[in-house]
């Protein structure tokens, strides 16, 4: 089933088109969403969330639509913002309850939700004072647990990340990935990182000037070109011409060489490439591949 | 013993009510935080000290009623003697009405949920208004109440009571919309103050002008207009209109007829509509 999708979705300003002809589709877990700034991430978002009409084409969230079904789709979907949304006088505990009354919880149930998310998201005592004395961290806190505290399927996360030191981003990216799987709640992550979304995503999309580059699971991403690094001593241009020459593909990144692993065969001629040459072998790592250099190749092949 | 467990994440499958109860829930949070309530207690201070001094006259009233059987300021011209704490208040509470969730960006919280951007403004409007009407309306129920425990000569004044409550609402109505709509467009909290008070002193002083140059130059008819000028004065001569009271003004008449109460309907729609343009770009970023 899928959780949102779209059909040839537009979207046109007087000046930019901040989507353009995006057919994609989302399934449960954990979704990365990927750009640059501006890369029409946030307004993907808002149209999403049925707030933002489009241009052109067609979207539908829990498979609703979004032009037409704006309200039903906002009462199921939990939305965490970009910006710093928060008004300082209140206290979390008073901000969260009431953000849950204006999605329709009682009174009650509103304050029930609001300390279990809150508990959930690491807030303790610091609950009932005032947002304006917290952290950083604190707020981007408060900000999820607005997002989670009607129980929502789906939640929309604008760079959630944004402004955390890495502790607070190991910790963040830890709560969406409870998120998308303890908690059984739908999760679109956009972040212009993509070295943070592979640890938590199960699939990932990547988009460039509102147009879809890339759309599939992360396992692929990972999969799709394994490399080798090689480093010797001394004679890195005659090994990479050695290897070429035995049909491997061969890129050199300062001292180091990258080989595309083709099969275990690989690792033999590099084994055997080197020793033929007599050369000081001094690494042989298994390349750290990282979604980025997809991005970046792919970017480079558009 | 106790022992704490982690019962994980449990979902919600309790009701989901719908925007009457959203809007409701809104007006009654942003009434709460006009008298500062859940807000720390230097947001208390200015509102309660002005709903005092809005008692004062009250109580004042109560014992010359007791002691001396006299009446003190009349029901219907509680409002125009009181107008400068009443727009004080206006200036002081409106913007915490409506410059936080601008200033802050906390809107977008709202628009993501199932609140549409026509409750989010009537909740407001709906809060301030309940605010000004309960600041003019509790010192005129506390008299008219005196009254009737004092038991003063002759019937008791109910009618022009009633009349003064009324009034009073509609006088919530154009003070909380225009007061909202100033605010709204100065999101930052002290120019949001002063841009009420300001339009209010600007609209009081100019009355005083215009009127003397009329009266001067032999116009009453025209000088009476200058009344209009200013909002409670404005609703101070419908009231004259509507229930034959005798006019509040410092000196002179209101203008006849209903030429006043269109004013007061077209002033309410300028209002409203300066407030959609508003929320209608602010809802677009």
């Amino acid at each position: 089933m899928h959780i949102l999708a779209t059909e040839g979705l537009t979207k046109r300003f007087p000046t930019v088109t901040a989507v353009d002809q995006l057919s994609v589709t989302v399934g449960p877990g954990v979704t990365g969403l990927v750009g640059a700034n501006g890369a029409g991430k946030s307004t993907l978002i808002k149209i999403l969330l049925g707030l933002l009409p489009p241009t052109g084409g067609a979207a539908r969230v829990l498979d609703l639509d979004v032009t037409s079904q704006g309200a039903e789709i906002r009462r199921l979907v939990g939305y965490m913002p970009e910006h710093e949304c928060l008004p300082p006088d209140v206290s979390a505990t008073e901000l969260v309850v009431h953000l849950a009354q204006m999605s329709g919880l009682p009174r009650t149930a509103a304050r029930e939700r609001a300390a279990d998310v809150l508990r959930h998201v690491g807030l303790a005592e610091e609950r009932y004072r005032p947002i304006g004395g917290y952290s950083t961290g604190m707020k981007q806190r408060v900000k999820l647990a607005q997002a989670l505290v009607h129980d929502p399927r789906l939640i929309f996360l604008d760079e959630p990340t944004n402004g955390l030191d890495p502790r607070g981003r190991d910790e963040m990216l830890m709560l969406i990935k409870r998120i998308g799987t303890e908690f059984g709640i739908s999760v679109l992550v956009t972040s212009h990182l993509l070295g943070e979304l592979e640890r938590i995503c199960d699939h990932v999309i990547v988009i460039d000037a509102g147009r879809l580059l890339r759309s599939s699971a992360i396992g692929e991403f990972t999969q799709a070109t394994q490399t080798v690094t090689v480093e010797v001593d001394e004679g890195t241009e005659p090994l990479a011409a050695r290897l070429a020459e035995r049909g491997q593909t061969v890129s050199q990144q300062g001292r180091m060489l990258v080989v595309k692993v083709l099969g275990p065969e690989t690792y033999d001629m590099i084994r055997d490439a080197t020793a033929d040459l007599d050369l000081c072998l001094i690494r042989l790592e298994q390349g750290r591949h990282r979604i980025e250099d997809v991005f970046r190749e792919e970017v480079a092949g558009v | 013993m106790s022992e704490i467990y982690d019962i994980g994440y449990r979902h919600y499958d309790g009701p989901r009510l719908g925007p009457g109860y959203s809007t409701r829930a809104l007006t009654l949070h942003s009434l709460r935080g006009v008298f500062g309530l859940g807000r720390p207690a230097r947001s208390k201070i200015i509102p309660f000290a002005l709903f005092v001094i809005m008692l004062l006259p009250a109580v004042v009233n109560i014992a010359m009623m007791a002691l001396a059987q006299q009446r003190g300021i009349a029901y219907s011209g509680f409002a125009v003697v009181m107008q400068a704490v009443v727009a004080i208040f206006l200036a002081s509470q409106a913007p915490a009405v409506v410059a936080p969730d601008l200033r802050y960006r906390v809107l977008p919280l709202y628009l993501s949920r199932p609140v549409s951007i026509v409750e989010y403004v009537s909740a407001k409007v709906a809060a301030m208004t309940v605010a000004l009407f309960l600041l003019v309306a509790v010192p005129l129920t506390l008299v008219y109440v005196g009254e009737l425990v004092v038991d003063m000569p002759g019937p008791p004044a109910t009618g022009e009571y009633a009349g003064a409550l009324l009034m009073a609402l509609v006088l919530a109505v154009l003070l909380s919309v225009f007061g909202l709509a100033l605010a709204s467009f100065t999101p930052r909290r002290g120019l949001g103050v002063a841009s009420v008070i300001v339009v209010y002193l600007l609209s009081s002083a100019s009355v005083p002008m215009v009127y003397g140059i009329f009266a001067e130059s032999g116009n009453e008819s025209a000088a009476s207009w200058a009344w209009l000028l200013n909002p409670f004065w404005l609703v101070d001569s419908v009231q004259s209109w509507l229930f034959n009271t005798p006019p509040h003004s410092i000196e002179g008449t209101y203008p006849n007829g209903p030429a006043s109460a269109v004013i007061l309907v077209v002033l309410i729609g300028i209002g409203l509509a300066a407030l959609a343009l508003r929320y209608r770009k602010a809802a677009a970023r």
